[in-house]
């Protein structure tokens, strides 16, 4: 089994909420990647049974008081996506590193067609197609991750 | 997939594939869950006050996070060059000098005004409870106009106050935590603003467009008398907004042949993205009440305006009082005293 400890994946995911709490402004705060969604992945596909739908939905219900919104809306969004994370889950390992890739900007992109869908009901806002690039961003986060040494297929065919 | 489960799940599951409930089950359990939320928030909102509670905990994360940026600002506040805190000093004393040769006018003004109110048994205008906040952080959301002010329950500030810069109103307070509360800019798609073009005293509403940081006028006749140029402040009849305060600038009217209605687009005149300080004005109880009565006469015992149910719930014996005494001095002819005189095609 895995060496992850509880305490880790809690402490990265406390850590990436800080990183949301930054105060971000003008177009940093346009092109700010999803911390919490990406760790949430990470974790997801890393420790499965450590970090689950669960984890994913309750983390996204601090990510909704801390942004401000509708109550739910990134919890919901969390749920879809780590829903289809961990359904390919066990797929992962025959990944390559480009497919991954794909695979996390797939992920990235549900959780955000979620919220949009989410906020055209609420209505009151405004998009424009900027509205994606959060995920483009996060996809560049995780590769810069990988590089530096953070992998998550490895990890789950050495158990 | 299902299939691909099944075949997995047929055989003898190792450890690592026990995981409780299926995701499938997770997914309509907590999907269910976050909708249910949603529709109670949005629509019965009941969570206003477990969100305050929790944002109590988010408190000390929120200082964690804002640790990096005030030490930045501190440290370059610290080296910031004694030339220039100079000539900021000798600027912001001529500003002073001006203002209170003006505050001096202004108080002479306002005893003359008071006693011609009198005179004439109408309404008393508003006195106005504001403190000054610092913007903690812009909105999480890029696509909302919010931002955070770190004045909050604790110091009084209510919902619906309204938010100004020193060139005019910035904002609303839309959501009040213990330390911090959120303002909408009137840039933002859901906030609207009542108010008055200064020059021939027609009233309007003004929409926050959202994008592009302006505000538009709709519904208004394509013949409508407004040119680029003219300034729009606040009316005061909405009894949330002080009467007067600017809030843009006529830029641009277009009219087309199809359409009865003019676009009407109108820069802020606040500050909206480089202010560090803003003020929050509410209305005290007086002034609630009083444009509760001049709006409605159906406002005995209970105010209709947001803004008064939300003052009088704080002190209710000192508000009622207050009621009272103004519904016996005004008579109920000397309503309307606070909009201008002239005969408006607007409303």
């Amino acid at each position: 089994m895995h060496k992850t400890k509880l305490q880790t994946i809690y402490l990265s995911l406390l850590i990436a909420f800080i990183c949301l709490l930054l105060p971000w402004s003008g177009v940093a705060l346009k092109l700010r990647p999803d911390f919490v969604l990406l760790v949430i992945i990470f974790w997801i596909l890393r420790a499965p049974n450590k970090c689950n739908i669960g984890t994913a939905w309750f983390i996204g219900l601090w990510v909704d008081l801390a942004t401000g919104g509708v109550f739910g809306q990134h919890a919901l969004a969390y749920t879809v996506t780590t829903f289809v994370a961990v359904i390919y889950q066990r797929r992962l390992v025959l990944f390559s590193n480009t497919q991954q890739l794909v695979y996390v900007l797939l992920l990235l992109l549900i959780s955000q067609l979620t919220l949009l869908t989410v906020k055209t009901f609420a209505g009151n806002e405004s998009l424009g197609w900027a509205y994606f690039l959060p995920s483009f961003t996060g996809v560049i986060l995780w590769q810069t991750a990988v590089a530096l040494g953070l992998n998550t297929s490895r990890a789950s065919r050495s158990k | 997939m299902a299939g691909y489960h099944q075949n997995l799940d047929q055989q003898q599951a190792p450890a690592f594939f026990a995981r409780g409930p299926s995701p499938l089950a997770r997914l309509a359990f907590f999907s269910a869950l976050s909708l249910a939320l949603m529709a109670t928030d949005s629509r019965l909102q009941y969570l206003g006050s477990l969100r305050e509670h929790l944002m109590v905990v988010l408190q000390p994360l929120q200082l964690i996070a804002n640790a990096p940026s005030m030490l930045y600002e501190s440290t370059n506040e610290y080296f910031s060059t004694h030339h220039r805190l100079l000539n900021e000093n000798q600027l912001l004393r001529k500003q002073a000098l001006i203002q209170a040769i003006s505050l001096q006018k202004m108080k002479t003004l306002q005893l003359e005004n008071t006693n011609l109110r009198e005179l004439l048994q109408a309404n008393q205008s508003l006195e106005e409870f504001s403190q000054l906040g610092e913007i903690l952080h812009v909105g999480r959301d890029p696509f909302t106009k919010k931002i955070v002010v770190n004045r909050g329950s604790v110091h009084h500030v209510v919902e619906g106050a309204a938010v100004v810069d020193a060139k005019g109103v910035i904002g609303q307070v839309t959501r009040t935590y213990p330390a911090s509360s959120e303002v909408t800019l009137i840039t933002d798609k859901s906030l609207t603003i009542p108010i008055q073009i200064e020059r021939n005293g027609l009233r309007a509403i003004a929409f926050g467009h959202g994008r592009d940081n302006t505000l538009d006028l709709p519904f208004l006749p394509a013949n409508v008398d407004i040119k680029p140029g003219d300034k729009l402040i606040t009316s005061g009849i909405d009894g949330i907004y002080p009467k007067g305060l600017a809030v843009a600038t006529v830029t641009n009217i277009q009219t087309t042949p199809d359409s009865p209605f003019a676009r009407i687009i109108c820069v802020p005149t606040g500050g909206i993205e480089n202010h560090k300080q803003v003020l929050l004005v509410s209305i005290s109880q007086l002034e609630s009440t009083n444009s509760a009565v001049s709006t409605n006469q159906t406002t005995e015992n209970t105010g209709t305006s947001v803004t008064a149910a939300e003052t009088v719930k704080a002190p209710p014996m000192k508000a009622s009082g207050q009621h009272k005494k103004i519904t016996n001095g005004a008579p109920v002819t000397a309503i309307d005293s606070s909009t201008p005189n002239k005969p408006n095609a607007q409303d």
